[in-house]
């Protein structure tokens, strides 16, 4: 993907300079060049990338309407390296006049400047699928969408000349349908089940969402169902204004052009968050120009002096209040659901600042046992899953800061022994009005030292609260041996002892027993008090146990060295 | 001597005795445990007066209710009742027998109560040492190892034998030598010579060295045990012989000689009884090499395990004498081992004929 400058450019015809240049080339032809860029280079990428972006498209009209989500992926195989994909939604449907806009018109948004909490920002949005739909079919894409007043039914194609909508061969159907259909067809791409396929890419968005009922059907005809596990709509995320410390010089530029303010002074206070009249005042006393200036007319010159004034100003911290976290129960129970761990925890972190000024949070889980971890053949991997505002990040894994964070958390302190072949799966969802992504591929985001530490702390918690199950569990595992091996040796020594002192072995046995049970239950006790608070105790603990066990298997020699004198 | 029922009647009282206990803790619910005295080298130590290896008073505990000691607490009931009804019996059986009449799977496991013998041997040393009882009174024989000729007549049983008429293999000595089972009915012997090795004893034997020089020959082919050191204590004691010790030159052959002089850290319990703390080093020892001008090809160099134990040796209380540190040292400083065997470089007859004359005629030996 190009960087957000090019793209605003691309995206606002009115942004004089670069817009001519633009409209010299076909959207077409820029496509071509950029796809690689865009985050389709790869046949399986491809159509990852298509799922995500209907998905996105259907999750964030269900969720502006108040409807709960029930999205149908169906991919139809037609031949080879050519698919039907039909993504069905529930959603409050389009119109004849917004249907050309949602699939028919490229990067009409204006969400790439907007700092608010979006799953939608990586990718190429639902006309960039209908762009590649034509790109490799040469056909039309099917539309059926039906509101509170009418159902319809067209076809639909993108003039790549003038990056216009052409919608064909409109009918009203009389059947009752709200929410919207679109199916596609597309060539060139591979559909595979793996952890970068379309559903992989389903099953981690329904974790991330369970409020969302997914269904899914691949090409073979297979149907995977994921119910949703809560039944309320989160909160909509608010559009937060920028914070004077992480503005960019671009963006305060763009911000100037459109804004309705008639003065700098007042244009800072409208449109930066945090900004009050002092603020403003020492603004002034540090620039070279008039803040009475008409923010319209401000260069770029002009502006960099502020962005620099910006840093020499304290400001509140940025508002926190916007961020929207899944929550803990939820991602525990879509978890549970999906995931089916033996044992998982679920850890947020409160809402954190970033130097550049971006509010952001992180939520973990550590989901251990179970079905958690990733099968590769007869082996186990460890299963890392990536989300950025909710939605999965699949591809580019190495780079991501993600990925680093949780290789750099020691596992085997957490009573994991081997982190890269243990059961194990990790969520981790990054929120923040300005997700640092690495590149334009918007896979990954970047090795933000803040971001990293923060995702680290989150996750040594969450593997406290694994180490500390492992640790009863191992207890629970060595109470349960000790008993058996004292209550098959009770027997031989009431045996051995009744003979002895000649008296009936059985009461002697029973007598062994409670004394063994009472022991049994004493040391239970004496664990509890002593449970493990720090992270030096769980290690050291874990460590006993192995010890232990180590100990246990000495006790009984192996058969060996059968001759054996006195000496 | 005591009456065998008498002493028998005792031994079974001190084995239901240790039974009774065990089995007051577990009708008060509490943690059945045995104490048993420490055989480690920690708790022994090295008795000036009776010049044999103690044991001293360290006690440890044996719990049913920890993990690491319950198999041997089962073990160690199993093999006191299994004691008690050999002596019931009026039988003697071997400490191999005892094994494997203790040997059966576990109710619903396929564990065995003991594996193999290296579990049951221990226990038996704990129980004569917490009951304070000898091998011999618990009807138990080690396996007899040990071998003699020379000029004596024994009585065992009903049977009188000649040990100079013991042909090429020698006398096996029992397990069980005390008066009651052994009786010495003649002894002509000047003295005794105690051999490292079986291949050494048979040649001796061969030669009829023990007519030449008037002597009882004996091996305990390699570490002894109880029946032929029980043997020379008692000719020591009995009929006044000297004992001297034939031994390779290095740590292992001084140690097997330590063992007949004052006894080992295991059965420091019984050494008064086993020990002989008369016995003389003959040889060999490094001096001998120029003594009798021994070529350096015959000798071997030490090896690290070899230089750890002389180290060890070095410092047991019972090997302090300045003599012995002189010949560690000097084996330390010429580091090298000699084995019996590498005399046969001066001529097969080398050490029968000229080496053990004339050491024991200049009374060249090591404390």
């Amino acid at each position: 993907m190009p960087d957000e400058k090019t793209l605003t450019r691309i995206a606002n015809p009115t942004a004089d300079d670069l817009a001519k240049e633009f409209r010299e080339h076909s959207v077409a032809e820029f496509f071509k060049k950029n796809k690689q860029m865009l985050g389709l280079s790869g046949k399986t990428k491809a159509l990852t990338t298509i799922i995500h972006e209907y998905i996105t498209n259907s999750l964030d009209a269900c969720e502006n309407a108040n409807i709960l989500p029930e999205i149908e992926v169906h991919i139809k195989e037609l031949e080879a390296e050519h698919y039907e994909v039909t993504v069905a939604d529930n959603g409050p449907g389009l119109t004849r006049e917004t249907v050309g806009k949602a699939f028919g018109q490229l990067l009409a948004g204006t969400k790439f400047h907007r700092l608010m909490q979006m799953r939608g920002q990586q990718g190429i949005g639902a006309s960039g699928a209908t762009m590649l739909s034509q790109m490799t079919t040469g056909k039309e894409i099917h539309v059926i969408t039906g509101n509170d007043k009418e159902v319809i039914s067209c076809d639909l194609s993108i003039d790549a000349k003038y990056n216009q909508p052409k919608v064909h061969n409109i009918k009203i159907l009389t059947r009752k349908f709200r929410g919207t259909i679109v199916k596609a067809e597309f060539k060139e791409m591979k559909y595979v089940n793996n952890e970068q396929g379309p559903l992989e890419y389903v099953r981690r968005t329904a974790i991330a969402n369970p409020h969302a009922k997914l269904t899914f059907t691949d090409p073979s005809g297979q149907t995977i169902a994921f119910e949703r596990t809560a039944k309320t709509i989160p909160d909509k995320p608010e559009e937060v204004k920028p914070h004077p410390r992480g503005v960019t010089v671009d963006e305060l530029l763009n911000l100037a052009k459109y804004t309705q303010a008639r003065r700098t002074n007042s244009f800072l206070k409208i449109e930066l968050d945090r900004m009050g009249d002092t603020a403003v005042k020492e603004v002034g006393e540090k620039v070279s120009f008039d803040l009475n200036k008409d923010p319209h007319a401000l260069s770029w010159r002009e502006i960099e002096e502020m962005v620099k004034a910006f840093k020499d100003i304290t400001f509140i911290a940025p508002r926190t209040d916007a961020l929207r976290p899944i929550g803990e129960e939820q991602i525990k129970r879509s978890l549970q659901t999906i995931v089916e761990p033996e044992f998982l925890s679920v850890v947020t972190r409160k809402p954190q600042v970033s130097e550049g000024g971006y509010p952001f949070q992180v939520e973990v889980s550590v989901c251990y046992g179970g079905k958690a971890g990733r099968r590769v053949g007869d082996e186990m991997r460890i299963e890392i899953m990536r989300f950025a505002n909710r939605a999965p990040l699949l591809f580019d894994t190495g780079g991501c800061g993600i990925t680093e964070a949780v290789k750099t958390v020691e596992w085997k302190r957490y009573g994991i022994r081997d982190s890269e072949t243990a059961p194990l799966t990790v969520f981790v969802n990054l929120i923040s009005v300005h997700i640092p992504y690495t590149g334009a591929g918007k896979q990954a985001i970047s090795n933000d030292e803040e971001i990293v530490e923060e995702i680290r702390l989150a996750l040594m918690e969450s593997g406290r609260k694994t180490a500390r199950y492992i640790i009863s569990k191992e207890h629970e595992r060595l109470k349960q041996e000790k008993k058996r091996i004292y209550m098959k040796y009770a027997i031989e020594v009431a045996i051995g002892l009744g003979e002895l002192i000649e008296k009936d072995p059985k009461p002697i046995e029973h007598k062994l027993l409670e004394t063994v049970a009472k022991r049994l239950k004493l040391d239970e006790q004496q664990e509890k008090k002593m449970e493990a608070q720090t992270d030096e105790d769980l290690e050291k603990e874990l460590e006993r146990l192995n010890k232990e066990d180590k100990k246990k298997g000495k006790a009984k020699k192996p058969a060996e060295n059968e001759e054996g004198g006195e000496e | 001597m005591v009456d065998t029922k008498t002493k028998d009647k005792e031994v079974i009282k001190k084995l239901e005795g240790l039974g009774e206990q065990v089995y007051k803790q577990i009708n008060q619910g509490a943690n059945p445990t045995v104490a048993l005295p420490v055989r480690s080298l920690g708790n022994i130590f090295f008795d000036q007066k009776s010049r044999t290896i103690k044991l001293g008073d360290k006690m440890s505990e044996r719990q049913f209710l920890n993990i690491a000691h319950t198999r041997k607490f089962m073990q160690t009931m199993l093999v006191a009742n299994e004691i008690k009804k050999v002596i019931h019996e009026n039988a003697t059986v071997s400490i191999r027998d005892l094994y494997y009449a203790l040997k059966h799977t576990i109710e619903g496991t396929n564990e065995n109560t003991f594996e193999n013998q290296d579990e049951s041997d221990p226990l038996i040393e704990d129980l004569e040492a917490s009951l304070n009882l000898l091998r011999e009174e618990l009807h138990l024989a080690a396996s007899a190892k040990g071998i003699i000729s020379g000029p004596m007549v024994v009585k065992d049983g009903n049977d009188t034998i000649d040990l100079t008429r013991m042909g090429s293999g020698g006398w096996s000595v029992p397990s069980n030598v005390e008066e009651d089972r052994i009786e010495i009915k003649k002894m002509e012997a000047d003295y005794v010579l105690f051999i490292e090795k079986d291949a050494v004893w048979r040649r001796f034997n061969e030669d009829k060295f023990w007519k030449k020089n008037n002597c009882i020959i004996i091996t305990g082919r390699g570490q002894a045990a109880r029946g032929e050191r029980r043997l020379v204590q008692r000719l020591n004691k009995e009929h006044k012989l000297p004992i001297y010790a034939l031994m390779d030159a290095d740590p292992w052959g001084m140690y097997i000689y330590s063992v007949i002089k004052q006894g080992s850290i295991s059965l420091s319990y019984s050494e008064e009884k086993l020990a002989t703390p008369d016995t003389k080093y003959i040889g060999l020892t490094v001096g001998d090499v120029e003594t009798f001008k021994i070529p350096k090809e015959v000798t071997i160099k030490l090896n690290q395990l070899d230089i750890k134990r002389l180290n060890e040796l070095q410092s047991y209380e019972w090997f302090k004498h300045k003599k012995w540190q002189a010949e560690f040292d000097l084996m330390k400083q010429k580091n090298i081992k000699m084995e019996l065997e590498a005399l046969s470089k001066k001529g097969i007859r080398f050490i029968t004929e000229t080496y053990l004359p004339q050491k024991i005629k200049e009374e060249d030996f090591l404390p």
